[in-house]
């Protein structure tokens, strides 16, 4: 019998040995726990989908050299670059903001890494997130943000996340949030690229938010068909929080994003927006979860996706309701568009409910263009393929307007607009 | 200006249209009534080019043109309006987006400048106003959560901005009540014009009291069975249509 192929020790070298002692020791302790992990493969549930797409050839093993040029990026007000997993300090512009600190990982006392190590990883399920735990072994450099109690940043903070593949190998961005009481931000995070070097890029965000904190993650991946993408989000929310997440994802050889949500504190709330477009043979899935650990919390996700061609998406929507989580209010809406018939969508919403008093909705639909509709449409005089784009625009538009930055609405419709222009170009 | 010539159409294989003859000239108002299940609707959507609907013989000719041969984008253009009965809800494309593209796509065929954002704004205020529909309905989704007069009304607006060759309205006074009525006639009667034809599908004489068409056609089982002018249609509204030997398969239904 063949044995299950395991992680290649090629990447478990990490590079980067300018950070504090206490991250280095936690890299070197997260490396040893993955010795000899077994690879997902179409048996492991939740890589069932994703696990053909995943290509670990050692040379991605190799970290990726910082440096490099920055590709347009729709950001403005405080930016920070990540490129190939290592802030760049030159191109960013770090907020000088009361009560609002971001340092590198590298410039961290041993102190404070010492409590981030700590941190690190908490808000993950790693058992669920196996391929994320490669970045704990891994990251090269981070982002530690801190927000005093009561400070509201004025404008959101973009973090762009650039790599630059002109060789292969891998980077692996890392960014811990740590809101207190009734802070509030806007994180925006963009995964762009540049090169054509085949290379993967796994990167971990991690947010708690103390009493009455409101964070909001803007997520915007975008990278080329070179890029295979690895991402995992963890959040931890207590008393009254309430957390928002827009995802906007395009597809490319492999996409996948973990998104878990635990709610820690009565009355915490979170909202979690997601919209992926596919096109060609791209590939993406999204995975979330969303913990009702304590009672009164309430949480709304509403994902979209939309393939065209031979492109396959996957929505995996897991709501767990613990058994304390009394009058727990959680709705979840997936609806899902083939553009053609080669094109797969593979949806499960999972509710696991162990409280007795609790509302709970799940809706999750597959469809095609409505005939009727494009009929109408056409029957003014609107070309076939105007009227599809309008109808097809129409299935995310809500979502989109709902991102509350503006550069990044306007770079996910011109993004959009490319997608609708290849999708629907003449047969 | 429409020539409809030993028209067949069937639907999943059943015939519906059984040879349909019909001249329509230019300024003319035609109605078309009939029981249910006479192939009214059918017609009105063989006419604006609904695939769902096979044509297995005949022809129709727009001012000479095949029209048979224009895909439903290319009919709109060389203007057929088909005012729906059961007017489409498209949550999440906007009224004003949508009847924008609309008449932008109308005006490039003919060799007109495309209309701006604030120049269509004022043009679609000024006609939602004749039909009585207020210009906040714009902003919404296209016929989303419109009341079924709202929608009808919708109809007529698109008619008014498009401004075709030959208006063909299927049971716009359905579900209807008397003001709504009125104000969609006021509208149709509007759109009446030299160069227009209208071809009105209805099931009832109603309308024809607010519309008054020039000429009255039954239709029954796939065929025109009598034309006439307007009187028909009230001796038809006296007599039901049991008089001209065909069943109304609503009145038996009652």
């Amino acid at each position: 019998m063949k044995s299950a192929p395991t992680l290649s020790s090629a990447f478990l070298k990490p590079a980067g040995e300018s950070l504090p002692q206490p991250l280095l020791a936690l890299r070197k302790e997260r490396g040893k726990a993955l010795v000899d992990m077994p690879l997902p493969t179409r048996k492991t549930e939740n890589w069932k989908y994703s696990s053909r797409h995943l290509k670990l050839s050692d040379e991605l093993a190799n970290s990726l050299p910082a440096g490099g040029a920055t590709t347009d990026a729709a950001a403005g007000g405080y930016r920070i670059v990540i490129r190939n997993g290592v802030v760049d300090a030159s191109t960013s512009v770090l907020p000088q903001v009361e009560g609002l600190s971001v340092q590198r990982f590298a410039d961290l006392t041993d102190e404070d890494a010492a409590e981030l190590a700590r941190s690190l990883d908490s808000t993950l399920d790693t058992r669920a997130t196996q391929m994320a735990r490669l970045n704990s072994a891994r990251f090269e450099d981070g982002l530690l943000i801190r927000l005093k109690p009561d400070t509201v940043v004025d404008q959101p903070l973009f973090v762009i996340h650039e790599v630059t593949a002109t060789a292969a190998g891998s980077a692996f961005p890392r960014i811990y949030v740590d809101a207190g009481r009734h802070s509030g931000m806007t994180l925006v995070e963009e995964f762009l690229s540049s090169g054509d070097e085949s290379a993967m890029v796994d990167a971990v965000t991690e947010f708690t938010l103390a009493d009455g904190a409101r964070i909001t993650g803007v997520r915007l991946v975008a990278e080329g068909q070179n890029i295979q993408h690895i991402g995992a989000t963890g959040v931890r929310q207590l008393r009254s929080s309430r957390f928002e997440s827009h995802c906007v994802g395009f597809g490319g050889p492999l996409r996948r994003h973990d998104l878990r949500v635990r709610l820690e504190g009565e009355g915490a709330e979170c909202k979690l927006n997601g919209v992926v477009v596919t096109q060609d043979k791209q590939h993406y899935d999204n995975h979330t979860c969303i913990d009702h650990m304590v009672p009164n919390c309430n949480s709304e996700e509403t994902y979209r996706n939309i393939a065209a061609d031979e492109s396959h998406a996957v929505f995996n929507g897991r709501i767990h309701i613990h058994k304390d989580a009394q009058k727990s209010n959680a709705n979840m809406n997936n609806k899902n568009l083939l553009l053609s018939t080669g094109a797969e969508i593979d949806t499960k919403p999972e509710l696991e409910i162990y409280a007795d008093d609790v509302k709970c909705a799940h809706g999750a639909t597959i469809g095609q263009l409505d005939d009727t509709s494009l009929f109408y449409l056409v029957s003014r005089g609107i070309a076939r393929r105007e009227a599809s784009v309008l109808l097809t625009m129409a299935f995310i538009n809500e979502l989109v307007a709902q991102i509350p930055v503006e550069q990044v609405r306007n770079s996910a419709n011109e993004r959009l607009n490319q997608f609708f222009d290849d999708a629907f170009r003449e047969a | 200006m429409l020539s409809i010539k030993n028209l067949h159409a069937s639907v999943e294989g059943k015939e519906i249209l059984k040879g349909i003859n019909l001249e329509i000239k230019a300024g003319e108002v035609h109605a078309i009534m009939g029981p249910n299940g006479s192939g009214k609707s059918t017609l009105s959507q063989v006419l604006a080019g609904n695939e769902a609907f096979e044509v297995t013989e005949g022809e129709v000719t727009l001012n000479g043109q095949n029209l048979l041969e224009l895909e439903t984008e290319d009919r709109a253009l060389e203007g057929i309006f088909l005012a729906f009965q059961y007017p489409v809800e498209i949550p999440g494309v906007s009224n004003l987006q949508f009847l924008r593209t609309a008449v932008n796509a109308a005006r490039q065929h003919q060799g007109q400048a495309e209309m701006n954002a604030a120049e269509f704004m004022k043009l679609a205020k000024e006609v939602s106003k004749q039909v009585d529909l207020d210009p906040a309905f714009l902003k919404r989704g296209v016929n989303e959560g419109f009341s079924g007069g709202e929608k009808k009304r919708n109809e007529i607006m698109q008619a008014l901005l498009l401004q075709p060759k030959l208006a063909i309205l299927d049971e716009t006074d359905s579900g209807l009540d008397i003001d709504a009525l009125k104000v969609v006639s006021d509208g149709v009667n509007a759109l009446r014009a030299e160069d227009r034809a209208i071809l009105m599908v209805t099931h009832y004489q109603r309308l024809l009291d607010y519309i008054v068409p020039d000429y009255v056609h039954v239709l029954a089982g796939g065929r025109i069975i009598k034309s006439g002018g307007r009187e028909l249609a009230l001796e038809l509204e006296e007599r039901g249509y049991g008089w001209l030997g065909i069943k109304d398969e609503e009145a038996a239904a009652n």
